[in-house]
């Protein structure tokens, strides 16, 4: 009589089967939480208020500071030194009468390529200028591009020569406190 | 002939019916891969900012996340402060589309010269001096020992269309009740 053939082989192997349903489910609403709480928003600037000194300023100030200014117009953006350090740079506006933020930013890199550690801009809107344009020009004056030459200045703390990371990061609105 | 179609028909879907298998697998890899990239861009900050409906911000390149603050709205309705309305613009038929909004105060509204917005000033003042009183019994202290200063930095966000002229106000008047850093907030642009 022969041996009975082992069922050991034959036995069907037991499939697990994860049930991946309530992991899904779970995913799925923590990715709506996620999403639904995330920070779309970004800081565009921080500006200080300024500041009214009553005391001359030419006794105070050895060096003259650039101190560039950025004026809106009806027609144009005019970039100025109250100290004469640059020339006055006029740009006007494009033919559909939006700011040329990208001549703007062209203009100012060349300003920061001459005066590398000079951080500060002093902003002088209009009263109807809109607030979009307010952020793209602090966008354009602040911000460098990845096909913008690379700059560096030097550190006074260290004494070493660093690469530039923003163009004019302090941005004060100039006529906040009265004027046009 | 038609009865037998049926029968036909009705055990062919059964067939389909026991081998379909739905493969989630796949899609959990996708969620997972999702919720990876969206922890990752999820800032751990406790900032409080969320866009408000009916209003559009301005674009930015900016990539900061605002650090939590106090908060002011700009709508076409009204300017919100802490979730409190405080002033409300002159309602126009016209003004009641968010794209036709004036902006504009009424005259009893303002003062110094058309310039500081008493309702506001008031709210930034109590909210200022609130402020002053929780950092007096906070126990952090500065190297002196005195109470950590009131840090007066003020979170705005508005609408693309508002003028300079109304945001020239808000900060004044922000200015004048010690209110001395602004943060204009707008949305990330997408790169």
């Amino acid at each position: 009589m022969l041996k009975r053939p082992s069922s050991r082989r034959h036995s069907a192997p037991q499939e697990i089967q994860i049930n991946l349903v309530p992991m899904l489910d779970a995913l799925v609403t923590m990715i709506a939480f996620l999403m639904y709480t995330m920070a779309f928003m970004s800081l565009a600037m921080e500006s200080p208020l300024p500041v009214v000194s009553t005391e001359e300023n030419a006794t105070q100030i050895e060096e003259k500071p650039l101190q560039l200014t950025l004026s809106i117009g009806d027609q144009d953006v005019m970039l100025w030194s109250p100290f004469d350090l640059i020339p006055q740079i006029t740009i006007p506006h494009q033919s559909d009468g939006r700011i040329d933020t990208l001549k703007i930013h062209e203009k100012v890199l060349e300003l920061k390529q001459k005066f590398p550690t000079e951080k500060k801009i002093v902003l002088v809107p209009k009263a109807n200028t809109s607030y979009e344009s307010i952020i793209s020009i602090i966008d354009s004056v602040k911000y460098l591009e990845r096909t913008d030459p690379l700059i560096s200045a030097l550190n006074p703390k260290t004494g070493v020569q660093e690469q530039v990371k923003e163009l004019f990061s302090e941005t004060v609105f100039g006529n906040l406190l009265g004027g046009e | 002939m038609a009865f037998s179609r049926s029968i036909r028909h009705r055990r062919m879907r059964r067939k389909i019916h026991k081998d379909f298998d739905l493969q989630l697998t796949s899609m959990m890899d996708i969620l997972v891969i999702i919720l990876v990239f969206l922890l990752k861009s999820y800032s751990t900050s406790t900032h409080s900012f969320t866009s408000v409906p009916g209003i559009q911000l301005p674009v930015s390149k900016a990539s900061e996340t605002p650090p939590d603050s106090l908060h002011l709205i700009v709508t076409h309705e009204a300017i919100t402060f802490e979730g409190l309305r405080v002033v409300e613009f002159i309602q126009t038929p016209d003004s009641l589309n968010s794209s036709q909004a004036t902006y504009a105060f009424k005259p009893e509204d303002l003062d110094e010269g058309s310039m500081r917005i008493p309702r506001l000033y008031d709210a930034l003042f109590k909210a200022r001096e609130k402020a002053e009183v929780l950092r007096a019994k906070s126990p952090a202290r500065d190297t002196s020992g005195n109470p950590l200063p009131f840090d007066g930095i003020l979170a705005i966000q508005a609408d693309k269309r508002v003028t300079y002229d109304t945001l020239r106000k808000i900060m004044y008047t922000a200015g004048a009740a010690q209110f001395r850093v602004f943060r204009l907030l707008a949305t990330k642009l997408e790169h």
